[in-house]
């Protein structure tokens, strides 16, 4: 007697179930069960993934939801028709749109409203029948289930009968047996599954503990009574059921009258309106000609080709909407002064080119299109676009909102899963561990310097759990088993989903913590699996920064037009050779300085190269040493195979770009176009090591049967591999070198715009406005402090070398106060202090600030002086005000700050000072302490000693446990590499310390400068005000 | 010199390692503040580089075997009654001013004899593991300014100049007040006395000039007097629990100290004295002295004490002792109207008392069902001294036979066919199964070493009689009986 389970829960409940739908979807194949129904709570947030991973092992998913009812109780409903899963689709969305996240309840009106096509079931101990007859009897159990009935019918409604083997459980079911015999209702065997195996169990406990957030110990009753409700198979439900088997026999009955599954979700992206007479292809073709003339000036031979080629491509696909759709989002954004420019694989495309969708000629850089589309690609292309962060990109997001409605557009979700520190914080608590040591855990692993080297028995020794602790067992045991589960909800970064008549027919839409936001319920690889289209809308800080360098160029009266600057300036490569590249895009960390110098950059094809080679794909795919060791000629530039040659010329025979491996399948391998995009897409999902293993096996295979040698084999196989890893597509790298290449050009060009702009945009890049202010410094810019009677609410440029910081920089100090104070400003400057204590509406918090700050000291002489005048006015006094006037305020008796002080104070308001570094006023007490400047001069394999600031702190998967720190002083940064017994052994001071004194051997690579360290201490504490750092991001 | 302060700078770390030897000499530091938010309050001298305000982390990180400890509040007022017991001994008239402070109105007594006992008694509290400072001066400001740097003993006589060089958090700024002090760089008492005390006021409004007043060491107030001790008692904890008589000893002795100084500064004396020694296993063994004669000596008291221990053997280690040096009865309790309560509460207690001396503290109580899965799992709870009305009844009331437990559940050997057990074979119970009902299955604990699986079973014996049988692992028993 088949068996099918018609009602489980998967992690995906959050907080309610201990498994993924995968593993739900492999345990139910190993029980060899044909179909498996996942009703997951408030959502169909794990049915994609039960569906893709059902059809890999031969599990037919079904559809269904625990709906939380108005009053409390859970209704499950499975899906039987397409129109039922609209209607369930909307019902949720309905339900979550009108509450705060996680709140939302479903009304019985409107689950009267939507019973079409759906199937309910009276549900497990949480259901409205066995509630009402816990609760207050038998009587009102039969109620409860008539209000069902009356809803869905007799044929809709099932009557649900668990058997878990707790003692006393069967006076219930003898009711609910009575009771359907009684109505005329089908009884219904299911298990209420919450987890895959037993051994899931614990998970289901600690996550009950989550959520009524107490202790396993004290969580009494509120757990699981035993480890029954996992998967089980039909022997296993038939014997449990042996005197009810028509219970398990429906089961099969009912799966088999659900037709629906997600094979048949019926997505259409919405058309974008054109002129009359005009269809979609003929508009797009008429708009990608237009542009092509405006681009290449003529549309002639391979331009002409490569458009009529690509358009009827899209054509035939059907795609011309969304590309019109895109191009329309561009003009918007270009409409209102907003940069906008498309990332990513369709860069490769010439249309796109042409659309103004993207910067990058492909026919120039010669792409490959089919990277990005191709005949055989049944799912829709990427198009990203990288727009300023801030309020610009926001207000294309509403714009995408107001056009095809709440309802029609939503931003894609971000599963955030169990991670290594969060969850041990989060199970040890349950489990009852002392906070203190679970403080020290995160304390001593903190931000991401995870990957360890450390087994994880070994760190929780070092955090002060002895091994022989009772339950360091189970704490291993379920931390294994809790991480990579879901936790919560997030937003993917920039993804919105649009479509025809109604996202929220297709997937639920839910709020977002931000307000104005929406969000689906399924993540990015969900919406792929699913054939949704999905719009990258990403916020780039750089973005931002250029467009505020732009204004502020304009505004000097020395416009630059980001569009055509000069792709060969020396000057710009001149600087990227010497590794100075603070606060350009892309190629400022540690790791891309680093590398700078050994590479050289000196072109723009370079340049993308340089973007692209400093990823873990190409890190651990060993490709970077071999392409710098042949670049500089080192060694022989060799071929895997010299069919391999016109694909990999470019980057010297190695493996870089995504691209050269999807054109090394089809020239060695023999793919076609479709299996070249199956390959693509197995490098891209992440989720699934087992695909890209088996496009791994079919891609050895065909490299075999194409007499390609097999060290050639493993060469190409490791490199797939890696890229798999994390590796750059050409396109995407050309379209990052672009804008690398544009802010390079600023910093050198326009320096104090450059960095003007780059504070205006903070939070951003990879160093802190401190850091960004000394960089500035060596450079020659001169950072004037910020001043009420100069400054503006942002950084300004005053000339070709100064700054004058903004007076949004403070902290402490409300915009709005700013604005009003500039608006009075405005009206007639200032004539006096007591005059701008008058007129300016500050608190006297924030009056002390501005005085702290020395941005009265245009008024007050000095810092101390103003502070004494700003605490004596009172805005609300008369009387003391009286007393305030001009000409009556006695001289300040207070002492001017020293130096040591104003530095404080900067810090302090501003995070920064304009002024010189604090390393130069330790300088004096810091005896044998090289600086970062001179460690260029410094013998190779001596023993030196640097110290400064920690300005960051890495230590990347790819480096085997190495630590990276870059200490910055008064002079530039110093490098250093930590080996990982010294980080194991100094890891508290060096995650917590502010600054450090480093103690070790200078290397000196071709410029590539490090001390390896062998002693690390924490710096003494002279008073100097700390900074921020950029740690293991 | 009108009053004296004694004050003991880093109360709380020093009364913490009063009570636990094992920290003399090693670097501690108290932190406050969960997380990452955990911040060092006051560390040892021997921890080297570890300051007020540090992370909890940093100090781990600069001063490697660093104890770092929260306060210990049981501590702490252990260390004040120390503290206060000793001003008494100075003058009538004492305030306790704060945890690890004492203010002592000094007016009417002879000076030198004063600064005499005042020496005397910082060197006793010292010796007590209380390193108090004692400063006298003509207000109770200036007394505590003097107390703070005082080594031991300091009396004010030039309060100008001896305010000038103090740092002006003497002057207890607000947080507000210190911010804006720090704005002005004014950093010592006399910077802020320098500076106009109307533009003072100015600025910081009525706290300001209360402020500039404290710093000129000019406030004065009325204290707030306290009553010598009444009830002459100590009570302390070992952490971990003791074995021998050594190391209980040097606490009894410590706490006797303070006891005794207490009935001195009221001028009286024990007549008994009650010992309590508090088991790690939840026992305790108690005894009465009564003193040969009645004193306030400490020697005398150990004897008496040091006699009775060096004979005690107990069951469990020593977890804390409680030492009473005048007897309390407790009082009789009044009879509410409709309560349904104990006529002679300190009867029953006294009674229960004596069984659980028997039978074993944590054997007494009133049975209630644990909040857990597991079959037949109960706490003991103290019993109720009046019952409570009755509840609403329940909805499904308890049907079906009742089981008749059997305790301790007799072994049985079972034999099972298909699953089910099929025979039963024991020394009180055997015979062939006719029916089987079950199993039900209830597991927990599974995150220690307590974890427990037990799976039920109801059977009927061909011999008559139904029964419940358990099985654990490979064991099974038989529970009980079904009527």
């Amino acid at each position: 007697m088949p068996y099918v389970e018609l009602h489980a829960r998967s992690a995906f409940s959050f907080l309610r179930g201990g498994s993924l739908p995968e593993a739900l979807a492999a345990e139910a194949a190993r029980l060899e069960m044909p179909a498996l129904a996942l009703c997951d709570r408030d959502g169909l947030y794990g049915t994609v993934r039960l569906h893709m991973s059902g059809r890999e092992c031969g599990v037919r998913a079904l559809v269904g939801c625990e709906l939380t009812m108005e009053d409390g109780v859970v209704v499950p409903v499975l899906v039987q028709t397409r129109a039922g899963y609209r209607a369930l689709c909307g019902l949720l969305t309905t339900a979550h749109l009108r509450a705060e996240k996680g709140e939302g309840r479903v009304a019985w009106g409107e689950l009267a409203g939507a019973a079409d096509g759906l199937v309910a079931l009276t549900g497990d101990e949480e259901g409205p029948v066995r509630r009402a007859w816990s609760e207050r009897g038998p009587a009102a159990a039969a109620e409860a289930g008539a209000r069902l009935a009356s809803i869905f019918g007799r044929g809709r409604l099932h009557v649900e009968v668990q058997r878990h083997l707790v003692a006393g459980e069967e006076r219930c079911n003898r009711f609910l047996v009575d009771w359907a015999r009684a109505a005329g209702l089908p009884l219904l065997a299911t298990n209420g599954v919450l987890h895959a195996d037993p051994q899931a169990r614990a998970v289901v406990d600690v996550f009950t503990c989550l959520r009524h957030h107490t202790t396993l110990d004290a969580a009494g009753r509120r757990l699981a009574p035993n480890a029954e409700r996992h998967l089980k198979g039909a022997r296993a439900m038939g014997e449990l059921f042996a005197d009810l088997p028509e219970a398990v026999e429906n089961t099969e009955r009912l799966a088999a009258g659900l037709e629906f599954t997600l094979a048949n979700l019926g997505y259409r992206f919405p058309d974008h309106p054109v002129p009359a007479g005009e269809t979609q292809d003929s508009f797009l073709r008429k708009m990608t000609l237009f542009g092509a003339q405006q681009r290449y000036g003529s549309v002639v031979g391979q331009v002409r080709r490569q458009l009529e080629r690509e358009l009827a491509l899209i054509a035939k696909l059907g795609f011309s909407g969304y590309f019109l759709i895109v191009w329309d989002l561009c003009s918007f954004a270009r409409e209102r002064g907003s940069l906008v420019q498309g990332r990513g694989s369709a860069a490769n495309s010439a249309v796109c080119y042409a659309l103004g969708i993207t910067a990058v000629d492909p026919i120039e850089s010669k792409l490959l299109f089919e990277r990005f589309l191709s005949e055989g690609r049944t799912d829709w292309p990427d198009i990203d676009l990288d727009l300023p962060s801030g309020e610009r990109r926001e207000e294309l997001i509403q714009e995408v909102y107001r056009r095809y409605g709440r309802r029609g557009a939503a931003m894609t979700a971000n599963v955030i899963t169990y991670r290594g520190k969060s969850t041990m914080r989060e199970v040890g608590k349950v489990l009852g561990f002392a906070d203190d040591a679970l403080d020290r855990f995160s304390s001593l692993f903190h931000g991401g310097d995870l990957p360890q080297t450390l087994e994880l028995g070994e760190q929780l020794r070092m955090a002060g759990v002895s091994g022989s602790h009772p339950r360091l067992a189970a704490l291993l045991d379920t931390c294994r088993r809790v991480r990579g589960l879901p936790r919560h909800l997030g937003q993917h970064s920039g993804g919105m989903v649009l479509s025809a008549g109604g996202l929220d027919q297709f997937v639920p839409l839910e709020n977002a913590r931000m307000p104005g936001r929406s969000v689906l319920q399924w993540d990015k690889s969900d919406i792929e699996d699913m054939g949704l289209l999905k719009v990258d809308l990403l916020g780039l800080g750089m973005m931002a920064a250029l467009q505020d360098a732009v204004d502020i160029c304009a505004q000097r009266g020395r416009p630059v037009d980001l569009a055509r600057l000069p792709k060969d300036d020396p000057a710009v490569f001149r600087m990227m050779q010497e590794a100075d590249t603070v606060g350009v895009f892309q190629v400022e960390s540690r790791a891309q300085m680093s590398t700078l110098p050994r590479m050289k950059p000196q072109n723009f094809y370079d340049l993308a190269v340089e973007v692209a080679i400093i990823r873990p794909g190409p890190i651990q795919g060993d490709a970077v040493n071999p392409y710098l060791k042949r670049r500089s000629g080192a060694e022989p530039v060799t071929y895997p195979d010299e069919r391999a040659r016109p694909i990999l010329e470019r980057t010297l025979g190695v493996v870089l770009f995504q691209e050269q491996i999807l054109r090394l399948a089809m020239e060695l391998g023999g793919f076609s176009a479709a299996e070249a995009d199956e390959l693509r897409r197995a490098i891209g999902f992440t989720r699934s090591q087992e695909r890209l293993e088996r496009m791994k096996g079919k891609l050895e295979g065909a490299f075999r049967r194409n007499a390609v040698s097999e060290p050639a084999i493993a060469y190409l196989i490791k490199s797939l591999a890696s890229f798999a890893l994390y590796g750059f597509p050409e396109s995407h790298a050309i379209s990052f070198a672009l804008i690398a290449y544009a802010s390079a050009w600023i910093k050198v060009h326009h320096p104090a715009a450059f960095y003007a702009s780059l504070l205006n945009c903070q939070p951003m890049g990879f160093y802190s406005p401190a850091s960004l202010v000394q960089d500035g410094r060596r450079h020659g810019i001169t950072f004037l402090p910020v001043c009420v009677l100069c400054s503006d609410a942002r950084c300004r440029v005053e000339s070709d070398a100064a700054v004058r910081l903004g007076l949004g920089s403070l902290r402490g100090v409300r915009a709005q106060a700013v604005d009003s104070m500039l608006a009075e400003r405005r009206l007639r400057p200032f004539d006096s202090l007591a005059d701008f204590l008058r007129r300016a509406r500050f608190s006297p918090a924030e009056r002390r600030v501005l005085a702290g700050a020395g941005a009265l000291n245009a008024l007050a002489g000095d810092r101390r002086s103003a502070l004494w005048a700003a605490d004596a006015f009172h805005d609300n006094d008369e009387l003391l005000r009286g007393a305030g006037q001009e000409g009556e305020e006695a001289l300040s008796p207070l002492e001017r700050m020293t130096l040591l002080e104003r530095q404080r104070a900067d810090y302090e308001h501003l995070s920064l000072t304009a002024g010189a570094h604090p390393m130069r006023l330790a300088r004096p007490m810091l005896q044998g302490v090289t600086t970062a400047a001179a460690l260029r001069d410094a013998r190779p394999g001596g023993r030196v000693r640097i110290c400064g600031s920690v300005i960051t702190r890495q230590r990347p998967g790819t480096a085997k446990g190495f630590c990276f720190i870059t200490l910055e002083d008064e002079t530039g940064f110093a490098n250093a590499i930590v080996r990982p017994r010294l980080f194991e052994e100094c890891r508290l001071a060096i995650n917590m310390e502010p600054a450090l004194l480093i103690t070790g051997r200078l290397q000196n690579e071709q410029g590539v400068i490090h001390v390896m360290a062998e002693e690390i201490t924490g710096m003494p504490d002279l008073g100097f005000p700390a900074q921020a750092s950029h740690d293991y991001r | 010199m009108r009053y004296a302060v004694l004050a003991v700078p880093d109360f709380a770390l020093h009364a913490l390692r009063r009570g636990d030897p094992s920290l003399g000499g090693r670097a501690v530091a108290l932190v406050a503040g969960d997380g990452s938010r955990a911040r060092v309050t006051e560390a040892s001298p021997e921890a080297h580089g570890v300051l007020r305000g540090l992370a909890a982390t940093l100090a781990m990180s600069r001063c490697p075997g660093i104890v770092l400890r929260t306060r210990d509040p049981e501590a702490e007022t252990e260390s004040h009654r120390l503290l206060v017991a000793a001003a008494f001994t100075l003058s009538p008239r004492v305030e306790s001013t704060r945890a690890g402070c004492c203010t002592v109105d000094l007016r009417g007594a002879e000076p030198a004899r004063t600064q005499a006992l005042m020496r005397l008694r910082a060197a006793e509290l010292a010796a007590a593991g209380l390193p108090a400072r004692i400063g006298a001066g003509d207000t109770p400001l200036l007394a505590s300014y003097a107390a703070r740097c005082a080594e031991p003993v300091l009396v004010v006589a030039d309060a100008a100049a001896f305010l000038a060089p103090l740092p002006v958090d003497f002057a207890e700024p607000t947080p507000a007040q210190g911010e804006i002090l720090r704005g002005w760089g004014i950093a010592t008492l006399g910077a802020l006395t320098a500076l106009p005390k109307a533009e003072v006021g100015r600025r910081l409004g009525a706290d300001g000039v209360l402020l500039w007043e404290r710093a000129a060491g000019q406030a004065t107030r009325v204290l707030r007097h306290v009553e010598p001790a009444r009830s002459f008692a100590a009570q302390w904890a070992y952490e971990p629990p003791v074995e021998s008589i050594e190391p209980l000893f040097f606490k009894l002795r410590r706490y006797a100290e303070r006891v005794a100084l207490e009935l001195r500064g009221a001028a009286l004396v024990a007549e008994r004295l009650s010992l309590t020694l508090l088991l790690e296993d939840g026992g305790d063994h108690r005894r009465e002295f009564r003193l040969p004669e009645p004193c306030a000596d400490v020697d005398g008291w150990l004897r008496v004490l040091g006699d009775h221990l060096a004979t005690v053997r107990t069951d469990a280690r020593v977890a804390g002792v409680r030492l009473v040096a005048a007897p309390a009865r407790p009082p009789q309790k009044q009879e509410g109207l409709f309560d349904t309560g104990l006529r002679d509460p300190a009867s029953f207690w006294e009674n229960l008392a004596r069984v659980a001396a028997v039978v074993g503290d944590g054997r007494v109580g009133t049975p209630l069902p644990a909040d857990t899965h597991r079959p037949d799992a109960f706490t003991l709870e103290r019993p109720a001294e009046t019952v409570a009305p009755c509840g609403a009844a329940p909805v499904h009331p308890p049907c079906g036979p009742t089981l008749r437990r059997f305790r301790p559940p007799w072994p049985v050997r079972v034999a099972c066919e298909a699953g089910s057990p099929a025979s039963l074979e024991g020394g009180r119970l055997g015979g062939r199964v006719l029916a089987a009902a079950g199993p039900w299955r209830s597991s927990g604990g599974w995150w220690g070493p307590e974890a427990w699986e037990v799976e039920t079973w109801q059977v009927e014996l061909a011999a008559g009689g139904v029964y419940q049988l358990a099985r654990s692992g490979d064991t099974w028993c038989v529970e009980g009986m079904l009527d």
